[in-house]
């Protein structure tokens, strides 16, 4: 339950990249409708990590991504970049934008240029960079997302849905953001279509190491690429911590609607039976080497 | 919210009006227009008044609903009031300054057209769009004019239209936020520059919606056509019409109303 | 006793027409396929395997540019039938907002039933009994755009029941729900399978495929495979090898059963999905090799 920030658990005062403090949020406020979106949240993303949030539809995770670049502003609390409220100057919120980068769920539906080069460019365009920065980060952006140089100049209409995405994403990174977020950004794909967004995501930051928060309802997905997890429930943040101690805790993760992997089910069932193994896996090939462990004892 | 946002304004109750049926309600509003411009005394004005405040009250709605409803109109009716004090002319002049002169007549024709236009308004409204949902609106709509099909007037299919776009328009409405926000977070800027430029900045919203919008009337084509949709001939319908007791003695009273005011 | 058959395709073969004459974009070519009445199969194949084209020749909404479709012994290609033919084999198709054409859920479920003109009383029992089959009853006058994805989809398939057809097929209906959403759709569907109901679902998620009687693999327009899923599952390699997921659960046990201590000494079934029935198999392998501690 124990929210760790990110500093003391290094041991050492480190100003985290982006930071939540007391941020809660209301939806129609004022008004005999409103709802409340978050409540109290307190959250800090380490630089270069990817983090995963996961929770229940409702749980106010989307509300939470608009909140880190400025669409939305917090009822109270502050949201820190860098140690710096976002909020400072409300005038200057567009330049924050450009520093937070945030992937809509199904973006490919904004695409709306006649070429995919002008659809990738329209980020960097709108920041008043020069026609030959614009080029440069258009063509590593496509590059980062896979996208060939003879996809270019092809209406972004005449791609298949993964295609699209890749465009719609690559307008997204083309902006060159300190921070990434992504909100289900291999919805609907297939396994071949996700395994090619995510580890395209993951190659991103691995080389131009960003900070990376990943929205996902897929346990297995979180499993493979996230590094720490961020567990919300009815708009409060119930879990934070390294992916590995979340997945333990599958009461909490399994209260909030979710499940873990299988192959946790697996691990957990054959720990509880008395078996020397541990439980916080969730990736076959740990479960394959806590196994052949135990077999190796012998 | 914006999502909650529908074709007018319809407010959920169950008093007697709300339950009547549609096409009821399109002809008591027809009676009701042309009541209102057979008022041309004080007593047929009165008159007036009172059935349309008895009205209101029986259809349980609240006053601010009633007077926020009136809002848009206020200006209108102050502009034709005004007109009507300045430019009536009568026999003996109430006051004159400035050369002009406004006669008691004309103060007369001023309170008229106010009572005219805010109960014309407000009768409607109360009448339909305050008590009837969209789509109670479109089916009475479809009944009422149903004999028009044999002059070829394609009553089924406008009512059809209304359906969809009334589905429809929350949906559409939800998907331009979206995108909206999308293009926002592409540091596209809706607020700034002149109405030119405004207006250019509305292309990246616009032409993923209308991609969008005609993507999904491909799909709900193909999916009523998969629910064996083949326009209005030889469709039933779920819930029929039919007057109740209500429905007649609604019709009887403003039957009566619509008489005395021309006969008064 | 052979068991009915509902939908029987001969050599289909279908072609989507393009601008360009050279090319020809065969999205499935040369399929054979014979659906049992009352069996749940699972239609399984990464984008553009061809899996939805086929769901959309089940009921004549593409007709076959080659061979012919038989549902029910109707030909899906003539047009006379085409009615009869759309009241016995339903769709439900990927995006629930766009297939809901009225403004109330119940109104909606009654669209079918009123185009087909039947008798207002027997609509109105109909669509009950639909919104009660799939759990959305105390939602009959709620308005659609209100609704989570996943009661969505539920009051499209009650759309379609109230049409009472003899089959339903499911175009990748689950593709756009989060996993609450998608386990709504498998309760409702397996339910209706229960019932007599034949199912077909087109899917590109394993752990769905993993629940009905009978896979059907497609890549490239052409069935890959066809059988159980156990069947299916024991060849891991295959389906990895045309972009499908392998469950966690069949590719640990695979791995485990191919390595060189166990090889010889133990012996996993092909195919296992489900995590009881692997950890009661890893508790035996433990066993044989006298491993640690006892289950208390």
């Amino acid at each position: 339950m124990k929210v760790v920030p990110r500093s003391e658990r290094h041991g050492h005062n480190i100003v985290a990249k982006l930071e939540l403090e007391n941020v809660s949020y209301v939806y129609g406020a004022g008004t005999p409708f409103c709802i409340t979106a978050l409540k109290d949240i307190n959250i800090s993303f380490g630089e270069n990590k990817i983090t995963g949030i996961i929770g229940h539809t409702g749980s106010g995770k989307s509300t939470l991504t608009q909140l880190f670049n400025g669409l939305i502003k917090p009822e109270t609390g502050v949201v820190r970049l860098d140690g710096m409220d976002i909020w400072e100057d409300p005038k200057a919120i567009s330049k924050i934008r450009h520093r937070i980068g945030l992937v809509f769920q199904y973006p490919e539906y904004q695409l709306f240029e006649e070429t995919v080069e002008k659809d990738i460019a329209f980020g960097p365009v709108n920041m008043k960079k020069t026609p030959e920065q614009v080029k440069l980060l258009v063509e590593q952006a496509a590059d980062f997302t896979g996208i060939p140089k003879s996809m270019l100049c092809m209406s972004p209409f005449e791609l298949s849905g993964g295609q699209k995405r890749r465009v719609a994403i690559a307008g997204v990174i083309a902006m060159d953001p300190d921070i990434l977020v992504l909100d289900e950004p291999a919805a609907g794909l297939d396994p071949g279509g996700r395994e090619e967004i995510l580890g395209r995501i993951k190659a991103y930051r691995d080389k131009k190491n960003k900070t990376v928060i990943l929205i996902s309802h897929s346990m297995e997905d979180m499993a493979k690429y996230a590094e720490e997890l961020v567990v919300m429930k009815n708009g409060t943040v119930i879990m934070h911590d390294t992916v590995a101690e979340v997945f333990k805790r599958t009461d909490l993760i399994e209260e909030t609607g979710l499940s873990v992997p299988r192959i946790t089910k697996l691990m957990k069932r054959l720990k509880k039976d008395g078996y020397p193994v541990s439980d916080s896996v969730y990736t076959v090939e740990a479960a394959y080497n806590e196994i052949m462990n135990v077999l190796n004892k012998q | 919210m914006l999502k909650d946002i529908t074709l007018g304004q319809f407010f959920p109750g169950d008093s007697i009006v709300h339950k009547l049926d549609p096409r009821m309600k399109i002809i008591l509003m027809m009676i009701y227009v042309a009541a209102v411009f057979f008022a041309d005394t004080w007593l047929t004005f009165s008159l007036l008044i009172i059935c349309t405040l008895a009205l209101i009250i029986v259809s349980k709605l609240s006053v601010g609903t009633i007077l926020k409803g009136m809002k848009p109109i206020v200006f209108i009716a102050a502009f034709t009031a005004v007109i009507n004090i300045f430019w009536s002319t009568g026999e003996t002049p109430l006051v004159s300054f400035w050369g002009i002169t406004i006669y008691p007549e004309g103060l007369r024709m001023a309170v008229f057209t106010i009572i005219r236009i805010v109960s014309l308004v407000t009768g409607t409204s109360v009448l339909l769009t305050y008590t009837t949902s969209p789509m109670a609106l479109t089916d009475g709509i479809e009944r009422l004019f149903s004999p028009l099909k044999k002059i070829h007037v394609p009553v089924h299919e406008f009512a059809m239209m209304m359906t969809i776009a009334l589905r429809f328009i929350p949906t559409l409405v939800e998907e331009t936020e979206k995108i909206t926000n999308a293009q926002k977070a592409r540091g596209a800027d809706f607020e700034s520059g002149n109405l030119l430029a405004r207006a250019k900045a509305m292309i990246p919203v616009l032409i993923p919606l209308f991609v969008s919008a005609f993507r999904r009337a491909d799909e709900l084509a193909v999916a009523m056509e998969c629910r064996l949709y083949h326009g209005g001939e030889g469709r039933t319908r779920m819930k029929v019409l039919k007057l109740s007791v209500s429905d007649i003695v609604f019709l009887i009273i403003s039957i009566a109303f619509f008489a005395l005011m021309v006969v008064l | 006793m052979p068991k009915e058959i509902i939908i029987s395709a001969e050599n289909i073969s279908f072609e989507y027409p393009t601008d360009d004459m050279s090319v020809n974009h065969a999205a499935v070519s040369n399929v054979s396929i014979a659906i049992e009445k009352g069996s749940f199969v699972a239609i399984l194949g990464h984008n553009g395997s061809g899996k939805s084209t086929l769901a959309k020749l089940f009921n004549g909404i593409l007709v076959p540019t080659e061979g012919k479709i038989f549902v029910k012994g109707m030909d899906t290609s003539d047009d006379d039938l085409l009615f009869e033919l759309r009241k016995t084999v339903g769709m439900v198709f990927q995006n629930p907002d766009n297939q809901l054409v009225a403004t109330i859920v119940e109104e909606d479920v009654a669209f079918a039933p009123e185009n087909l003109g039947v008798q207002p009383a027997e609509i109105r029992k109909r669509v009950d009994k639909a919104l009660e089959t799939v759990g959305m009853k105390e939602y009959a006058s709620h308005a659609p755009h209100k609704l989570s994805g996943g009661q969505k989809q539920r009051v499209a398939i009650a759309g379609i029941l109230a049409m009472e057809p003899e089959c339903i097929v499911l175009d990748e209906s689950t593709a756009m729900l989060d996993p609450a959403g998608r386990a709504e759709i498998m309760k409702t569907i397996k339910r209706l399978n229960e019932n007599g109901m034949t199912v077909i679902l087109i899917t590109h998620y394993m752990d769905e495929a993993a629940e009905a009687d009978r896979i059907i693999v497609m890549n490239d327009g052409k069935v890959e495979a066809d059988g159980a899923p156990r069947k299916i599952f024991s060849e891991p390699g295959k389906l990895s090898a045309i972009g499908l997921d392998v469950p966690q659960i069949t590719e640990l046990t695979e791995l485990l059963s191919s390595s060189d201590i166990i090889k010889n000494k133990f012996s996993f079934p092909k195919g296992i999905t489900d995590e009881d029935e692997a950890a009661d198999y890893i508790e035996r392998l433990f066993d044989s090799f006298g491993a640690a501690v006892r289950p208390q």
